[in-house]
């Protein structure tokens, strides 16, 4: 493989985002993700190769984080130089010659106003290759399915952190799967578990952002 | 540890407790816990971070803190609670077996105000996910230390009359239902602490915490209690736990 190819997987695994940014500590002034990636492209290697090489880089780190080698922290900057690279990559992304794996629809659910779990799922999600559609906070149900009706074909995270708004998430489910029954809905946050998840009909649930990549792409596996 | 602080009566048995931003002593190995790292092994990129934002920290925050003092009592007809005031809670054996030799509670609120949850969401907002992240991971710890410390106070003003406290509990822990929290609200004064509750029992500012302290000449307190409890992936539990583990470092 070509070696710049290389050194961009190298950057995402690590979290290097350009060559200004300071962390990590080994790659303090080296070209990072953001200038590698304009390198490639000025080389013209294929936008899939560069797309492919960043997935596996992705798919390290978040085997990392499942062995509880890494944290959130580093998962982030990971996804950071990753998004870094989906910029550049974006006029092929438009043009058709490459494809996201999806749309993810996320937002935390009606009366909770939580939105640090939520951005750091969608955060992670968009770095694994997935177009996200952040709805916010607080998000009533008739919101979520206007916008699965606006993106057909589209998968649903809903996001709680308390007991009490863990009842909103489950009637949102609910009405989800009654108008479109084959919408995969995947839920998370504090208060909830593989049991809750399957108390109120949601196809998933992930205990942090790794966890909803790997759900979301076995679904398109 | 011995922290002088000054409490007002703001209304019969009510007292708001003046906290300040320096009494809070961060420590760096129990922020890195919660995130995952064992003690010492907090990348230095990530520690650095959490530097600069400890020291914004007094520019954005805005303590509040303060308790009612109420009677407790045992409902005649019901086992399943405790009435506190003229509400009857219902509580889990967890929390009752701890507050059941207790003849009066100190319901307690405080708060550090949202600007760390507004920081955080500007960042996220910018793009700059990890800053935000640990913003809203300091913030947490920080409100965690002003229910030390308050904890603290109450026992201080306790013991000048001869009483002991118990360990804190809050509404959503130990198996009470979050939704108790209206209860509790209903119990203190309107906007007490500069802290307002949802339908869906939701404080806002985010950053806050409410509980009961239970008080008496019979009680004690228990330094590390969560084995009572089946939540084993509760983070919480590993504060409690690493906080039991500097136990030296607390005074109750
Ligand atoms: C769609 O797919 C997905 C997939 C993954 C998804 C997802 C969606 N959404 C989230 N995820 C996941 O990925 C994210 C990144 O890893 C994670 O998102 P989080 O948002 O969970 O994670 C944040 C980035 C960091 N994590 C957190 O901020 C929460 C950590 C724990 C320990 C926690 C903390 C730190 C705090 N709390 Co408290 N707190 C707990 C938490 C216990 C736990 N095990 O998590 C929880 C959430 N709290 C609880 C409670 C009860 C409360 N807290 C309270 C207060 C606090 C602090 C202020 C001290 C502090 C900060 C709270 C905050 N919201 O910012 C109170 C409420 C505050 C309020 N504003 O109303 C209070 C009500 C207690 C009280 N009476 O004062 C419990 C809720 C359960 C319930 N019964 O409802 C709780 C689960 C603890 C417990 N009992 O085990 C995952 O959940």
């Amino acid at each position: 493989m070509n070696e710049t190819v290389d050194a961009i997987g190298v950057c995402i695994e690590k979290g290097k985002v350009n060559k200004s940014s300071s962390y990590p500590i080994d790659l303090q002034g080296q070209d990072g993700a953001d200038e590698l990636t304009l390198q490639a492209l000025t080389q013209n290697i294929a936008p899939d190769e560069i797309l492919k090489t960043c997935n596996d880089a992705m798919q390290r780190i978040g085997d990392k984080f499942g062995r509880n080698e890494v944290f959130v922290p580093e998962l982030l900057m990971a996804a950071k130089a990753m998004n870094t690279v989906m910029v550049h990559l974006k006029p092929f992304f438009q043009a058709g010659s490459i494809k996201t794996k999806g749309k993810f629809i996320i937002g935390t659910v009606s009366g909770d106003l939580h939105d640090i779990g939520k951005n750091l799922v969608s955060m992670v999600v968009e770095g694994n290759g997935w177009e996200v559609i952040d709805l916010g906070v607080d998000v009533k149900t008739a919101k979520f399915l206007k916008a699965i009706s606006d993106n057909p074909n589209s998968f649903v995270g809903l996001s709680a952190l308390l007991t009490t708004t863990m009842a909103n998430m489950a009637s949102t489910v609910k009405e989800i799967k009654m108008e479109y029954p084959k919408t995969t809905v995947i839920v998370g946050g504090a208060p909830l578990s593989e049991e809750s998840a399957k108390i109120m009909g949601a196809d998933g649930y992930a205990a942090d952002p790794q966890s909803a990549v790997l759900f979301l792409n076995r679904k398109i596996a | 540890m011995h922290i002088e602080l000054s409490q007002f009566e703001i209304d019969e048995n009510t007292f708001e407790v003046t906290i300040n931003y320096s009494d809070i002593k961060f420590d760096k190995n129990d922020i890195g816990n919660t995130i995952g790292y064992s003690d010492g092994k907090l990348p230095p990129h990530f520690e650095e971070m959490i530097d600069q934002i400890i020291t914004r920290f007094p520019k954005k925050c805005n303590i509040n803190a303060g308790y009612r003092l109420l009677n407790l009592q045992h409902s005649t007809d019901r086992k399943d609670g405790l009435l506190i005031g003229n509400k009857f809670f219902q509580m889990d054996k967890i929390v009752t077996s701890q507050l059941k030799k207790a003849n009066k509670a100190a319901l307690f609120l405080c708060t550090i105000g949202n600007e760390m949850e507004l920081w955080a969401k500007d960042l996220s907002q910018k793009g700059d996910s990890v800053l935000a992240y640990l913003v809203d991971i300091v913030a947490s710890s920080a409100v965690e230390s002003i229910a030390d410390i308050l904890h603290n106070r109450i026992n201080q003003a306790a013991s000048k009359l001869g009483l002991n406290v118990t360990n804190r509990y809050s509404p959503g822990y130990c198996n009470w239902s979050v939704a108790e929290q209206q209860k509790l609200f209903s119990l203190l004064p309107n906007n007490f602490c500069n802290i307002s509750l949802s339908d869906s029992s939701l404080m806002k500012p985010i950053k806050s915490i409410s509980g009961i302290i239970g008080i008496g000449t019979k009680v004690k307190f228990s330094q590390y209690i969560c084995d009572r409890c089946g939540v084993n992936d509760c983070t919480h539990r590993v504060y409690l736990l690493s906080k039991a583990n500097k136990a030296n470092n607390i005074v109750l």
